[in-house]
């Protein structure tokens, strides 16, 4: 209550910020509903190699046994990397399986004729389109996305049986089941990229850490993300022997997943996403075109699901007019595992992918394990709700605490 | 009336969160049936933990409830429902698809909707209330001043012998006002209730109530018969220090396109069908125009459609002599800045910290030259924004909805901070804030006019109006319907223009004088 508050709008005689050091809550940063997903997925690659290894059977974290888990992975991984953008900016999308089959049929569809690279950018158009149906049917219309997206699932649904008329389509042209194969089944080695962005995640977070030290900074949570992060990826090294062969959709989810992690947390459209889903009207009233970002979040998430269905085809080089139903369910449970809210504004790509890894590991495990297929859904179901009671319990804690 | 024993006392009641902020430090007090007890407090004093505390959604941590000569310990709302203590929260819980009866019977326990025994029970209330209500109306038809009565009436009815009022009066407009101090009388005098009158108004305060205890920091600074009261002790006592008086000081008053100068904002036929009549206004550089108007008169109808927000408004809106596009975009690029009315619906963003709520509209000066947002600056401009309004919190990492109402008001003021701001639209800036922080916010507006930014403020408060404006437009019934100087009019002028004739339906008439008692 100083003469500071007689300063409104001409700022230059406002007192400097204190060189203040941040105080991070770590038992918030380290707490289950910030980093629960992360433990979870742990505890169950854990408990899966403990398993494997006491009743004698191949090891799982084998090489080849993990870079399988992520591999399959990754088609429903971008999927729900892209549904968390969605989910982040208010809005829900069921359709997305629904048009990544579509965009499968259409490349499948017109392969033969267009060629692979013609066919695959007219699937990602019709994907496209798809996504600004949706957007523009809950943005100018107003209806509940939930509802529209439901609509949308069972109509592309039946305009996939109305293109194929019910049957599977394929394709055998030789030229373009190469670049099929090529585009989809492409092995990279990566020991030496993952062992170099290993040495720099912990050398960039050793940098900072001790910058801060000799500035008399505690350590802060991201300090510890990055050396974690690297030691992980240098322990992988380690164990692997000297080679880490990636396949083209894990780069492809890698590269996707980092591109939406940078844009959502380091740029401007990141920071009006989230404020659009926090509070949408606040966000219009400062001037941020809300139909605009809801609209291209619907577009983003389609198109995403269209390069999926790209990939799905280019691996089959064959569609099943009911290929990848009910995966739209795996995708929003992978956010869900993540910890997005599904009242917009919070949300966080990288754990989605956690959450996508989470649920892909437990399948593996059940295949491994020959627990048999019957009891997979029961205990995914289970986990799901596991963890969305976490959230919110951890979250209405939170709340009462700076109550008052 | 001295001789009652009091019905209800707290005795060193404490309350410390488990984060370890300590709300309440050792409380005493006492309430009369019969009586009006007011509460006080600045934002942050204590007032709601009390609250909170006395409707038994708090268990203290210390302390003594002492309820009828017993010492209770309620742990639910319905526990200390049951034994006759019945709060009415300031954002007005009532469930809007169903009918009055239905809300205000909602937790009874018998089977049929609706049933004439309810009626009955009804009709009595609405007895011994002295006002009417339509039964079979749905909630979302009323007026937010009937809802209140509504939500009074649903803790009438419970038949509670303490009644908590958490600043029922904050949303309403004057007339509506005048309808929840007659309720309020009907409740202490004629029912003999204990009535707990929470308020930040100190002239209902010293109008209504006949005891006053003013909170400070969690402690009892002040308790004494309102008689031996006047508002400017009750002001000191609430922030602690003299506050002077906002002195209507004479400053340079700009006028209109003094000068032949372009005008700062022009409007000619500004309307939004259904909202707003026509209306032409010019507002010069540096000056300050106030709205004045009950709820629904149309004051904010006016700021959103040339705000864009309203995008069925049409009509030609000019800033500096040009025109803009039709997007709040647009609006915020050509340099103008709102405070909308609801800060929670409106203002805040309520996952983000007070750096991101500050950040928002201009994230263009925060960027490093890649165009990638920097933290380092962005948690500056939070501290900045903390320094400049004396907001309450201790970094820039708080969030906002850990705030008090005052503080998160000041962090959307401080959002259009950093970016060059030529016209401020102040929505009700100072509902429901302590007097400290309306004083800072007020001052602040006469700042921004000394810089030659234009402010328009739209309030239900005419004294603050005339106190920082220099000229002021009455709208009612969506138009403008007079134009005063502020040096020419009053208080009670403007509440005559606002409140009008033939406007007021269910509303009993109201003398308009009792709110502008204070200014004598």
């Amino acid at each position: 209550m100083s003469a500071v508050k007689h300063q409104g709008i001409d700022l230059s005689q406002v007192p400097k910020p204190p060189s203040e050091t941040v105080q991070p809550n770590w038992r918030k940063v380290l707490g289950l509903q910030e980093m629960g997903v992360y433990y979870a997925l742990a505890l169950l690659i854990a408990t899966l190699a403990g398993v494997t290894a006491y009743i004698g059977q191949d090891n799982y974290l084998s090489i080849q046994n993990l870079s399988n888990v992520i591999y399959q992975t990754s088609l429903i991984g971008m999927m729900a990397v892209a549904m968390t953008v969605v989910l982040i900016s208010g809005n829900f999308d069921l359709s997305v399986a629904s048009v990544a089959a579509f965009s499968a049929v259409v490349l499948v569809g017109n392969a033969a004729t267009l060629g692979f690279w013609p066919a695959a950018g007219m699937a990602m158009g019709a994907a496209m389109l798809l996504g600004l149906l949706n957007g523009a049917i809950v943005v100018f219309v107003g209806i509940n996305a939930f509802i529209v997206t439901l609509g949308t699932m069972t109509a592309v649904r039946g305009l996939i049986l109305l293109y194929t008329d019910g049957r599977s389509v394929s394709v055998t042209v030789p030229e373009v089941t190469d670049v099929m194969k090529a585009f989809e089944g492409g092995r990279h080695e990566g020991f030496w990229a993952i062992l170099i962005a290993g040495f720099v995640m912990l050398a960039y977070g050793a940098y900072i850490g001790l910058r801060g030290a000799t500035a008399g900074q505690r350590l802060r949570p991201a300090v510890v993300g990055y050396v974690g992060g690297g030691l992980v990826l240098l322990l992988l090294c380690w164990g692997s022997g000297g080679e880490l062969p990636i396949r083209n959709p894990v780069l492809y989810m890698a590269i996707f997943t980092a591109a939406v992690w940078f844009t959502l947390s380091f740029t401007k459209i990141g920071r009006r996403v989230y404020a659009v889903g926090g509070n949408a009207e606040a966000a219009r009233l400062s001037g941020i075109n809300v139909t605009k970002y809801r609209l291209l979040a619907f577009v983003f998430c389609s198109m995403t699901a269209g390069f999926a269905g790209i990939l799905f085809a280019s691996r089959l080089r064959s569609m099943n007019p009911s290929g990848l139903q009910g995966a739209e369910l795996t995708v929003i449970a992978a956010a869900i595992l993540g910890g997005t809210s599904l009242f917009g504004g919070a949300g966080s790509v990288i754990k989605t992918l956690a959450g996508a890894l989470l649920l892909y590991s437990l399948t593996n495990g059940f295949n491994i394990l020959n627990l048999g297929a019957n009891w997979q859904g029961l205990i995914e179901g289970c986990v799901v709700v596991a963890a969305a009671a976490i959230y919110t319990i951890g979250d209405k804690r939170s709340k009462s605490k700076t109550g008052g | 009336m001295q001789a009652q024993p009091p019905i209800m006392q707290l005795q060193g009641v404490e309350k410390t969160f488990a984060n370890g902020t300590k709300a309440l430090r050792g409380v005493n007090l006492d309430i009369a049936p019969g009586r009006v007890h007011g509460l006080l407090g600045a934002n942050g004093a204590g007032k709601s933990t009390l609250i909170k505390i006395l409707s038994g959604a708090y268990a203290a941590s210390k302390g003594d409830i002492v309820w009828r000569g017993t010492s209770v310990r309620w742990d639910s709302p319905k526990a200390a429902n049951r034994m006759g203590v019945a709060t009415v929260h300031q954002h007005i819980p009532l469930v809007p698809t169903l009918s009055i009866l239905e809300n205000i019977f909602l937790d009874d326990d018998g089977l049929w909707r609706g049933s004439a025994a309810m009626r009955k029970r009804f009709d009595g209330l609405c007895q011994r209330m002295g006002y009417w209500l339509n039964p079979d109306l749905a909630v979302s038809d009323l007026s937010i001043g009937q809802r209140q009565m509504v939500a009074i009436f649903q803790a009438f009815g419970t038949g509670a012998d303490l009644i908590v009022l958490d600043e029922p009066t904050a949303s309403l407009a004057l007339d509506e006002r005048e309808l929840v101090y007659s309720a309020v009388k009907q409740l202490s005098k004629v029912e003999g209730k204990a009535v707990l009158f929470v308020s930040h108004f100190l002239d209902e305060v010293m109008a209504l109530t006949d005891q006053v205890t003013v909170l400070r920091d969690g402690v009892v600074v002040m308790t004494a018969k309102t008689a031996d009261l006047n508002e400017s002790l009750i002001a000191e006592a609430i922030v602690g220090k003299h506050v002077a008086a906002l002195e209507h000081a004479p400053r340079h008053h700009a006028t209109p396109a003094a000068g032949g100068a372009v005008p700062r904002l022009t409007l000619k036929n500004l309307a939004s069908p259904g909202r707003l009549h026509p209306m032409s206004l010019s507002v010069a550089p540096g000056e300050v125009v106030g709205l004045a108007g009950l709820l629904g008169s149309g004051r904010s109808e006016v700021l959103h459609a040339f705000y864009r927000a309203d995008t069925s408004a049409t009509g030609e809106v000019l800033l500096d002599g040009k025109s803009f596009g039709r997007s709040t975009g647009a609006a915020v690029a050509a340099g103008i800045g709102l405070v909308p009315e609801d800060r929670n619906r409106q203002g805040i963003i309520p996952d983000f910290e007070i750096w991101r709520n500050v950040t928002l509209p201009a994230l263009d000066g925060i960027t490093t030259s890649g165009g990638v947002l920097s933290q380092k600056l962005e948690r500056a401009r939070g501290w900045t924004a903390i320094r400049a309004l004396a907001i309450k919190a201790s970094s820039p990492d708080i969030l906002v909805t850990d705030l008090s109402g005052g503080n998160a008001q000041k962090v959307t003021i401080a959002r259009w901070f950093f970016s060059d701001v030529k016209l401020f639209l102040l929505d009700e800036p100072t509902a429901g804030i302590d007097v400290g922080a309306k004083a800072d916010i007020l001052r602040l507006v006469r700042q921004l006019a000394d810089e030659g930014r234009s402010v328009i403020i739209v309030s239900s408060e005419f004294e603050e109006l005339l106190a920082v404006c220099d000229r002021i437009l009455v709208m009612r019934d969506g138009r403008c319907i007079a134009e005063r100087s502020a040096d020419e009019t009053s208080e009670h002028d403007l509440l005559l223009l606002a409140g009008g004739h033939g406007g007021a339906d269910a509303v009993p008439a109201t003398p308009p004088h009792f709110i502008g008692g204070r200014n004598e």
